[in-house]
């Protein structure tokens, strides 16, 4: 059984638990004796289970079961056994001799205990749920004062008199108040014990953190050269944010946020090597832009994140980004103010870089997937985008998701090879058939294969054929370089072959019931090669995040948050680092919902999933999807100095929240923003 | 005591009519995410579990019979069984996320499990409103009791 599904049963069980200990206190207040003795047995029962779904629970991890092992078990335990010695013998006596007192099973001593055994295993379910990782003292009392509370009234409510209610009511207050103040207290505390919060903490931290031996920089220091390297191009683009109804390839038109009134905004291309010089102008995105580098780690004052590297780039402004493309690969553009809602309308855009003195050859297409106005686009094409391809040709798809949530593709009619993942190549990877492929939120696939003599599909999603090569003359649009998003002029070849409806004949002949098709497990694609560091080396810096949902203050406000470690952004420590650091990342997911984790500015190389090193290529990525119950440990080498967002790539977590960030020791930024969510 | 019981059950049931309200309004959003359900989540994980919480210490202190009592609390029961469909359907979601045949019959219990937390509302304010305001005559010893009252 996998975790997450261990974490759903655990969940089950818990409620089983506590709806048959209440259910047995309520059976009894309304004297049904045989149902009280049914349920009673089925609440101890229940409750031995949960030992053993928390135990099977424990085998991933601690942090599964914390909450669980240090509040939930013991309140249900100690409220157990006390309703089963007090109410237990009398349910027992009453179910066997029903006609001796009919009403004997109404006694406080039995409905009281057997109520409260049902609060105290709700409180664990409500723990769970509303506060998650990490139960800390300050909840537990306060879970404590409302089961005792609830006790202390059912019994009041059920009794004459409740012998010493007035000492018990004062001490459930003492646990509530304290509770309460215990909840709020920590927060500074962690702020003085040397991590601190990031809201405006930066410049106060920074500076003490590195003391007299590093000078203090400003992150607005750390900006891209002038001039390329040696032997590299200038590649000068201009990108004006606008709103603009744009009009998708079936005519369908959409309210969107554009750069230069296309969706996606113009793809961006550079050789290895080129100084990469993008202005950006606002015209009129009311709300600001600017530009962050999906995958690209470029210095960070070139990282586009609004009230961290710079300040967003209002109506009238500009921006001027430079950074040198060192790394050949598949990455994305998107503004990252407001992201949420700016990514999602439209401002993002594809940035290819080719790799130094590869001639072009063959057909190159980059194909961002994103839904936009609820429908599944590729480019700008709501249909399947259609291409006549010669056989024999080489092919290279490079898939991107812009979306907040996985997508899963399948290529049928052709065996083929996932060469590169998010922009870094795999070592030797094999040939894959009849597998399905899933692209994280904001990850990207590069598929080869050399074009067959009969059609090609791609799918997005079982669904959606994103895309349909069909053997024939070297027609319009071949050629590297290209993006489906970027050549609106390409419309018509796509509306000569994309007219929608199924064509039997020219149907590939594996293509039909793509669902079936198992899921490609990354971890074990390709072959093992050396990399710089591994799980066995020394890490200077250690971290680890726990993602779940809680109630937590999310930008001051309490929410039902998205959660790191039980707090919500800002109040998230900032994981600090210095220059040459090997940091060490371990993500855990104990919540119900993917979380694709992006770290700024740097790669990681993947350690372990769920404790297993990966047994095929290294896997160099900057967003990986953690699911529900998984734990990915990664590394990395702190080698590009500045102020880093580390955060979830579903934006609307990331607005809830689950946002940290990650400093390189005396640095510092004149920002004090609201980061982009 | 008893008139602020009541009030408070009448926010119970106003904020159990509005989390409708906000289903509808996540439903009918576009594009449709996660953030499309913000606001009924907010209000379901947060607003009717405090209120029934707080409506439920109300009617102890208003010395509501002790049926009375459990049936305020039960809405906070029910949003738990709410998030428990919601987990359990999400189990049988295909590997990427996208929902099933099987788990959508499950997930369709949460609009069914809504309606009864909206049932359970208006039952818990219908009585309060007996207790704070107790008709004249015969009925208003069965109402405080929690026996059934013929409508007048």
């Amino acid at each position: 059984m996998t975790t997450g599904q261990l974490m759903a049963l655990d969940l089950l069980v818990s409620a089983l638990t506590a709806a048959a200990w209440a259910g047995a206190g309520v059976a009894a207040a309304a004297r049904r004796t045989r149902t009280t003795a049914a349920l009673f047995a089925v609440a101890v029962v229940a409750s031995l289970a949960r030992v053993w779904s928390v135990l099977a629970l424990a085998g991933a991890g601690w942090w599964f079961v914390q909450e669980k092992v240090t509040v939930a078990l013991p309140f249900l335990f100690t409220a157990a056994a006390v309703a089963t010695a007090l109410a237990g013998p009398r349910v027992l006596r009453a179910a066997r001799r029903p006609d001796a007192d009919p009403g004997a099973v109404r006694a406080p001593a039995v409905v009281v205990p057997l109520l409260g055994a049902g609060y105290a295993a709700a409180a664990g379910l409500v723990q769970t749920f509303l506060i998650g990782y990490p139960a800390d003292a300050g909840t537990a009392l306060i879970l404590l004062a409302v089961v005792a509370g609830a006790v202390l009234v059912t019994w009041r409510a059920t009794a004459a008199t409740v012998p010493g209610l007035r000492t018990a009511t004062a001490a459930t207050a003492v646990a509530a108040v304290l509770g309460t103040a215990l909840v709020f207290v920590p927060a500074e505390g962690t702020a003085e014990a040397g991590t601190s919060p990031a809201a405006g903490g930066h410049s106060a931290a920074h500076t003490s953190a590195s003391g007299a031996q590093e000078p203090v920089r400003s992150v607005t220091t750390l900006r891209g050269p002038a001039e390329p390297p040696p032997g590299g191009a200038v590649r000068r683009f201009t990108l004006t944010a606008r709103t603009a109804t744009v009009t998708l390839s079936s005519g369908r038109k959409v309210a969107a946020w554009t750069f230069d009134g296309q969706v996606p905004g113009a793809p961006i291309t550079a050789t290895q090597g080129d100084l990469v010089e993008v202005r950006l102008r606002n015209a009129d995105i009311t709300s600001g832009v600017t530009l962050h580098w999906h995958g690209y780690d470029v210095p960070s004052g070139e990282d586009g994140v609004p009230g961290l590297t710079q300040a967003a780039v209002m109506p009238g402004e500009e921006f001027v980004y430079r950074f040198v493309a060192a790394q050949a690969g598949t990455y994305w553009y998107h503004t990252h103010e407001v992201s949420d809602l700016g990514v999602r309308m439209g401002l993002y855009g594809t940035f290819v870089v080719a790799p130094k003195g590869a001639a072009p050859s063959g057909v190159d297409l980059t194909l961002p997937v994103h839904t936009f106005a609820g429908v599944t686009v590729t480019g700008d094409h709501d249909q399947p985008l259609v291409r006549q391809v010669p056989p024999g040709t080489p092919v290279r798809l490079r898939l991107i998701n812009t979306d907040n949530t996985p997508h899963r593709f399948t290529l049928a009619g052709t065996p083929y090879r996932l060469v590169a993942m998010d922009g870094t190549d795999l070592n030797e990877p094999g040939t894959l058939g009849r597998v399905g492929l899933r692209l994280a939120a904001g990850g990207r696939y590069d598929l080869a294969f050399t074009m067959p003599a009969g059609p090609a599909v791609l799918r997005a999603d079982d669904r959606s054929e994103a895309v349909r090569l069909v053997p024939g003359p070297s027609g319009t649009g071949e050629g590297t370089g290209e993006s489906a998003g970027g050549d609106t002029g390409e419309s018509t070849t796509a509306d000569s072959g994309a007219v929608p409806g199924p064509d039997p004949a020219a149907a590939p002949a594996p293509g039909d019931r793509t669902e079936d098709w198992p899921e490609l497990d990354l971890t074990r694609y390709g072959a093992p090669a050396p990399t710089p560091y591994s799980a066995r080396d020394h890490f200077d810096r250690d971290f680890t995040l726990v993602l779940d949902r809680g109630i937590a203050l999310a930008g001051g406000r309490p929410a039902y948050a998205h959660t790191v470690n039980g707090r919500a952004f800002p109040d998230i420590p900032t994981e600090m680092v210095r220059e040459g650091d090997l940091v060490r990342l371990t993500v855990v997911n104990r919540g119900q919902e993917t979380h694709p984790w992006h770290l700024h500015g740097h790669r990681v190389l993947v350690l372990s999933r769920d404790g297993r090193a990966p047994t095929g290529s290294p896997l160099s990525l900057d967003t990986f999807d953690v699911r529900p119950g998984e734990v990915w440990q990664v590394a990395f080498r702190a080698t590009n100095p500045g102020l880093w967002m580390n955060h979830c790539h579903n934006l609307s977590h990331a607005d809830l929240g689950m946002m940290l960030h990650l400093a390189y020791e005396g640095v510092t930024s004149p920002f004090h923003g609201s980061h982009g969510e | 005591m008893r008139k602020v019981y009541a009030a408070i059950a009448g926010l119970l049931l106003a904020a159990a009519v509005f989390q409708m309200y906000l289903a509808a309004v996540g439903a009918f959003d576009k594009p449709q995410d996660d953030s499309s359900f913000a606001l009924h989540t907010m209000n379901g994980m947060m607003i009717i579990p405090v209120l029934s919480l707080v409506a439920t210490a109300a009617a102890a202190a208003a010395k509501a019979p002790g049926r009375q009592i459990g049936m305020t609390v039960l809405p906070l029961g029910l949003i738990i069984v709410q998030s428990l469909i919601v987990v359990v359907g999400r189990l049988f979601d295909d590997s990427t996320g996208n929902t099933t045949t099987l788990s959508l019959v499950i997930l369709g219990l949460h609009a069914i499990n809504g309606m009864a937390i909206i049932g359970v509302c208006e039952f818990v304010f219908r009585r309060a409103r007996q207790l704070a305001w107790p008709k004249p005559g015969a009925h208003s010893q069965d109402a405080a009791e929690g026996r059934p009252v013929p409508a007048s």
